[in-house]
């Protein structure tokens, strides 16, 4: 359960965040919208610690990222826009390497990595370093990584990017699969047909505010709008301003 | 389980020895110096060793001319070749061989201008490009005296006295002795093997901070459960002790080799045994320690593996400048050298090797002083890893 309140983030003159409220439900996958330069990114990285809000609060599973940020890494898989791949490690040692570092021991690594692979269907680059690998085949270690060690959040930044249809199939499911567990995952994408079919929750996000947060089809009966792009589209405001 | 830094020390070792091309480069330059080293001292040995006139060879055309010159240069263990006469291509072709260090040659009317009391030419041909200076020097000199002696015979014949021709006598005292002069060149010598403590771990450091920023995988590293420190000291440690092997095998190296040659005839000494050399290759971990921290301090600051490359190599001058301003001051060996790392290894290493004992405080001294610095260069990257404005511009 992930519950943000009221946060703000300045740099210098620029306000990244100017009052995000939301909450990610556990067993639930939330979807993050917004264009461009909204604050995506800066909020995934304040959930994490990484940086210190201005103002409100933020709880993840009670729990204050700026106040005790190994707790909530180690209870979270994070997924960002850079893959993070080494070059020279093959796909099993970069495993064990962010597994160690999220303090698994060796025979729980080991069944792991395996359940992991399979989940994700890419037995096949397990041993192989991830020189020369596709960006599908980059993804999907990446996310092993974030799923790794069983976190109880997930912070996907657009895991279905450049994948093809059998992959991106793969990930869906594996994220039903999280939900089902229980898994509180959010999930920043711009591919509205995975926000209808996956995501139970919508909260969207322009210009450092949270505009709206519902269920996809709540969004469509608060717009009147019946396509949710189209929704989304009002929500964000039209270049003379935000609505709503 | 494994503390986080080990796990991060561990990783980054691993990945620094697959990369085989620059490891390569590292052992090469490592032990390439040593070799370097030991080569050019093993030639000055021979050559100081040599002994003196031992067969200079000297061509003579028209030699039956001066049968008393040739006799001179004879009586000054100079092997005297007669050669018929040869045209100037010849000539430049024989003296291009090492074996003949000069060429006389006795122009036809020698004899005349001898009897006639006019200068007598004899040409002297030498090639200048070959190393043959000291022995052209001692055939000119056997050429002056032989000129002397005729000259004081005939100033005789006609009742003058040759001292006349000398109103003054230059004697030589050269108060430089071989110590001395070899003092400088062991000086520098010794400056530089100190220097693989700054080059064995760079890339490993520019790797794991610059090149891991510029590959974009360092965020995904900060995000991690473990505390920036923890990340610091496993890539600080990792390439701290790829530093220590290269510094360690290359003074053992330089041991074996500076205890093989017969320094003594060059006027040098390397009074070293294992046990010191095990001290000073302790006192010296600190400087590799040193050095990977301000490397890491630096590179992480960089946007590229590039950058921080070049910003490096300008950086890594600095540790040098105090043994250079040292020996060009010509400073007396002092207790705050000591205290400069680098500096205080160079010091500590030429001390040793004069053979006198030191006591302890040097080796705790240069031990402790490049492990404060290196304890601040970590410290001062875990700050700044852990400051917002670096978080924003992985």
């Amino acid at each position: 359960m992930i519950e943000a309140k009221e946060v703000r983030k300045q740099f210098g003159p620029v306000q990244a965040l100017a009052g995000v409220s939301f909450s990610a439900r556990d067993g639930a996958i939330t979807a993050l919208l917004g264009p461009n330069g909204a604050g995506k990114t800066t909020l995934l990285r304040t959930l994490v610690g990484m940086l210190k809000r201005d103002h409100g609060t933020i709880a993840i599973d009670g729990v204050d990222p700026e106040q005790d940020p190994m707790t909530v890494r180690a209870n979270i898989g994070f997924l960002t826009d850079q893959f993070g791949l080494y070059e020279r490690l093959s796909t099993r040692e970069y495993l064990t390497y962010f597994g160690e570092l999220n303090g698994m021991g060796k025979a729980l690594l080991r069944d792991r990595i395996d359940q992991v692979a399979a989940m994700l269907g890419m037995d096949d680059i397990l041993e192989r370093r991830s020189k020369g690998f596709s960006q599908g085949q980059r993804i999907k270690v990446a996310l092993a990584r974030a799923l790794l060690h069983r976190p109880r959040h997930l912070l996907l930044d657009e895991p279905t990017r450049g994948l093809d249809v059998m992959s991106t199939r793969a990930v869906r499911n594996a994220l039903v699969a999280l939900r089902a567990e229980g898994c509180c995952v959010v999930l920043a994408t711009h591919v509205m047909q995975e926000v209808s079919h996956l995501c139970d929750d919508v909260i969207v996000i322009a210009k450092g505010h949270t505009v709206a947060q519902g269920s996809p089809l709540q969004l469509c009966e608060r717009t009147g709008i019946a396509n949710l792009e189209d929704a989304f589209v009002s929500l964000v405001g039209t270049d003379e301003g935000i609505v709503a | 389980m494994k503390p986080k830094f080990v796990v991060v020390f561990l990783k980054e070792i691993r990945e620094t020895l697959r990369d085989k091309r620059s490891l390569g480069l590292l052992v090469m330059f490592t032990l390439m110096y040593p070799v370097m080293l030991g080569y050019i001292l093993n030639r000055q040995i021979e050559r100081a060793t040599r002994p003196e006139r031992e067969g200079i060879s000297l061509a003579v055309i028209g030699a039956a001319q001066a049968p008393t010159l040739m006799a001179q240069l004879k009586q000054k263990n100079i092997t005297v070749h007669e050669m018929p006469d040869l045209g100037e291509d010849a000539i430049t072709e024989l003296l291009h061989s090492p074996k003949t260090a000069a060429l006389l040659r006795l122009p036809k009317n020698f004899s005349e201008s001898y009897a006639a009391m006019r200068p007598a030419r004899i040409e002297l041909w030498y090639d200048s490009a070959t190393e043959q200076d000291n022995r052209r020097h001692d055939i000119e000199d056997v050429l002056q005296a032989y000129g002397s002696n005729i000259a004081s015979a005939r100033l005789l014949a006609h009742g003058v006295s040759p001292a006349i021709l000398q109103p003054i006598q230059v004697q030589h005292y050269d108060t430089g002795t071989n110590a001395a002069r070899s003092a400088g060149l062991i000086g520098s010598i010794l400056g530089f093997l100190f220097f693989p403590a700054f080059i064995c771990g760079l890339s490993a450091a520019v790797d794991s901070t610059a090149g891991e920023r510029e590959r974009r995988s360092l965020e995904v590293l900060m995000a991690q459960p473990a505390r920036t420190w923890e990340l610091v000291v496993g890539k600080w440690l990792a390439a701290g002790s790829l530093a220590i092997v290269g510094i360690t095998l290359e003074l053992v190296l330089a041991h074996a080799i500076l205890s093989w040659l017969p320094l003594e005839e060059i006027g040098m000494s390397w009074r070293v045994n294992w046990r010191d050399l095990a001290l000073v290759c302790l006192a010296s971990v600190p400087l590799s320690l040193l050095a990977a921290g301000l490397q890491i301090a630096v590179a992480m600051n960089a946007r590229s593996f590039k950058e921080a490359q070049s910003v490096l190599s300008f950086v890594m001058l600095v540790p040098m400048v105090p043994g250079i301003a040292v020996s060009m001051l010509d400073l007396k060996t002092a207790d705050w050298m000591y205290i400069v790392p680098m500096l205080s290894n160079q010091t500590l290493l030429r001390e040793t090797a004069k053979g006198g004992d030191l006591g302890p405080l040097p080796y705790v001294l240069t031990f402790g002083c490049s492990l404060l610095g290196a304890l601040i260069a970590v410290g001062f990257a875990s700050w700044r890893m852990k400051s917002e404005r670096y978080v924003l511009a992985v």
